[in-house]
């Protein structure tokens, strides 16, 4: 799950960055308006936490313009201005919530992942597929009586296979929304990771919940028998 | 204390002054026509006394009475007439037939001078009498006669008494009930009087009442809103209530200042605040090593300084001008203190590739103005300055005399210029909405300039000036060195 973080003061950016990546997500941070925008319309995120007030290009102006592009990230507004106005003004323009600094990086966490759930179509916070389940929120992963061991790697992965669960995932799909290293190349990493991942689902001789469709990709489902 | 009433007071110095103009017209009408009365009626008893006394008359030796001849002829005037006449030699009296036998009181004003005054008649009545000594009158055939009989009598020997009187019971009545009219009418005009001023007073008051209804039916957040003025106002309360609105809008305005002020300060203190709690609850979320734990109260011991120095400035901005600490102002000579903070902000100034140009006289640029408020105002533009230039561009400082004032000016280039220019002296305002613009200024000085330089009687502006540059004038009033 990716993030953009879009906030001039460093302190309150790094400390939300940081928090995010311990929860289990790729963060992306910018500082100014102009980056911001950029990055918005060139990278796939799940969710981006905006600010309001940024150098160069307004987050208001940021918001307008990826809606205007129809750009369906999910956008949660970072704000100092607590003024009704400014959240009706906000929300009417297509942000999906507003948060009001100073909050809890907790809450704001809980929101990132409401949001998550939102844009996968899942109501509950636990997620089962067969005797496959993950909770996201505790970062725990049992297969029937069996309690998994992944890394923070692994988790991202699956947990991505999990909202997409019964959909075909393209290996660059994988490689946008789970690596956070992209600078070399993608497929073999993405085979390799989900290599691991199928070794440690299986470890104890379960069905493979993970299928390869040549020339597509992955996709996660309850294997027929 | 209770306090006074307009109402009252205008309702009982009207009234009061209606009553004591009323009684004194009273008094005068009864005393005129009383006066009148007794005029007419003295000049009567006069004429009747003349009348008598000529017909007293020495005649063969003795006095006559001539007016007993008209009780013949039934004369009014010695029939119903009121006199009575005493011989001042035999003592015996002449009454008239209307006295029958009763007595008017004997007196005379002495010296063959008339006596008047007010008398009972025999008969209880109040009279108006007059009393004068008379002496009989003869005819010059008659003294030719007594001087050859060789018997002369001088009349001048001869003393009578007459008094006249008058009835002026009927008078009396009538001015009794001229007395009780006057009075009646007197209260009655006076009761009268004070119901109907005291409705117009009410009337007239009742602008009064409803300004003080509007003001209070207001509630707590309606304080400073103008009044409903209404249109009938006289105009003496609508000057008040113009005077009021006025002093009502400045407060407006300058709650509206305020609460402006709060807002932007709790805006700006909210992202440092939320970056505070971000980062201990970030350390917090799990269990760290002593070096990320000393990491994360680095950054927080950082904001908290920066938190800190915020409030210094807010809290200064309060405090200038403020009773509490009157400004002091003394002569100053600005060249050096501008030099002075000049060598402040070499460092960035080289660091951002700018130029100081200074432009001063070399004499004195003596000022009156507050040594402290004066470098305050003076670091805050040439922190703005040596921030907000454009890199590689000069900053101008000139000092000089201008209009009887001691001038500043100090411009920069800039590629971007607030509209107005006058937000600038906002506060908190920024070039840029975001807090990271010139190195995490606050946005507070220039709008501390501003106050320091209204608190020591100086003037602060800033202007565009042709060369595509910024330029603050301060103007001082000029000071003087006693030698």
């Amino acid at each position: 799950m990716r993030l953009l973080i879009i906030e001039d003061n460093a302190l309150l950016r790094d400390a939300v960055a940081q928090y995010m990546r311990e929860a289990g997500f790729i963060v992306d941070t910018v500082t100014t308006g102009d980056e911001g925008l950029w990055a918005a319309s060139e990278n796939p995120y799940d969710v981006i936490l905006l600010d309001l007030m940024l150098p160069k290009v307004d987050g208001m102006e940021i918001l307008r313009h990826l809606r205007k592009k129809e750009n369906p990230v999910y956008i949660i507004v970072i704000s100092a201005r607590d003024a009704l106005e400014d959240r009706l003004e906000a929300l009417d323009s297509g942000a999906d919530d507003y948060l009001v600094k100073p909050f809890p990086l907790s809450e704001a966490l809980a929101r990132v992942r409401a949001l998550l759930r939102r844009s996968y179509g899942k109501k509950s916070s636990v997620i089962k597929v067969a005797d496959l389940l993950m909770d996201p929120v505790r970062r725990t992963i049992r297969r029937g009586e069996r309690t998994i061991s992944l890394t923070a790697l692994e988790f991202r992965l699956l947990e991505y296979f999990l909202y997409r669960a019964g959909e075909v995932v393209s290996r660059t799909d994988v490689w946008e929304r789970v690596f956070e290293d992209r600078s070399g190349g993608n497929s073999n990493i993405v085979d390799v990771y989900i290599g691991y991942l199928r070794k440690k689902l299986n470890a104890g001789g379960e069905s493979d919940l993970i299928q390869t469709r040549r020339g597509q990709g992955y996709i996660l489902e309850e294997s027929t028998p | 204390m209770k306090s006074p009433s307009i109402r009252h007071a205008l309702l009982f110095r009207c009234g009061g002054g209606v009553g004591v103009l009323l009684c004194f017209l009273s008094v005068l009408v009864y005393l005129l026509v009383r006066h009148s009365l007794h005029r007419e009626i003295d000049k009567a008893i006069r004429q009747t006394a003349e009348m008598l006394a000529n017909q007293v008359e020495l005649e063969n030796y003795k006095v006559t009475f001539e007016w007993q001849e008209g009780l013949a002829s039934s004369d009014a005037m010695v029939l119903e007439g009121l006199f009575q006449i005493w011989d001042e030699q035999t003592g015996e009296t002449t009454r008239a037939p209307a006295l029958r036998s009763g007595d008017l009181p004997k007196f005379d004003g002495g010296n063959s001078k008339p006596d008047v005054r007010d008398i009972h008649l025999p008969n209880g009545d109040r009279g108006r009498a007059l009393g004068l000594r008379i002496h009989p009158f003869a005819l010059p055939e008659e003294m030719e006669r007594m001087r050859i009989s060789g018997k002369v009598i001088d009349p001048k020997s001869l003393s009578y008494t007459s008094v006249v009187a008058r009835d002026i019971e009927p008078m009396q009545r009538t001015m009794e009930h001229l007395r009780y009219m006057l009075a009646s009418g007197t209260l009655l005009t006076l009761a009268l009087g004070f119901t109907l001023i005291n409705r117009v007073i009410r009337s007239s008051l009742k602008p009064i009442g409803e300004l003080k209804r509007q003001m209070d039916d207001r509630a707590e957040h309606q304080l400073d809103a103008r009044l409903n003025v209404p249109g009938e106002l006289p105009v003496e309360l609508a000057g008040l209530a113009e005077n009021f609105d006025a002093l009502l809008s400045r407060v407006a305005a300058l709650r509206e200042r305020e609460r402006d002020f709060l807002r932007h300060a709790a805006h700006e203190l909210r992202t440092p605040i939320a970056g505070l709690r971000a980062t201990t609850e970030l350390a917090l979320s799990q269990d760290r090593t002593t070096g990320e734990y000393r990491e994360h109260l680095t950054v927080c011991q950082i904001t908290a300084m920066e938190l800190g120095e915020l409030i210094q400035r807010l809290s200064a901005l309060a405090r200038i001008g403020q009773a509490a600490s009157p400004v002091v102002m003394e002569p100053v000579d600005v060249g050096p203190v501008v030099m002075e903070c000049t060598a402040r902000f070499q460092q960035l100034r080289r660091e951002r590739g700018l130029e100081f140009k200074m432009e001063f006289p070399h004499e004195p640029l003596t000022a009156s103005a507050e040594g402290t408020l004066l470098r305050i105002i003076l670091n805050n533009l040439l922190d703005n300055a040596v921030s907000y230039a454009t890199p590689g561009g000069t900053i101008r400082i000139h000092g000089g005399f201008c209009d009887g004032q001691v001038e500043i000016r100090i411009s920069n280039p800039t590629p971007k210029f607030p509209d107005p220019l006058d937000r600038l002296f906002e506060p908190l305002f920024r070039h840029e909405p975001s807090r990271s613009d010139a190195g995490g200024h606050l946005g507070i000085g220039l709008t501390l300039s501003l106050e320091a330089a209204r608190a020591t009687n100086a003037t602060l502006l800033a202007r565009r000036t042709d060369e595509g540059c910024i330029e603050f004038v301060l103007k001082l009033e000029r000071g003087f060195h006693i030698s």
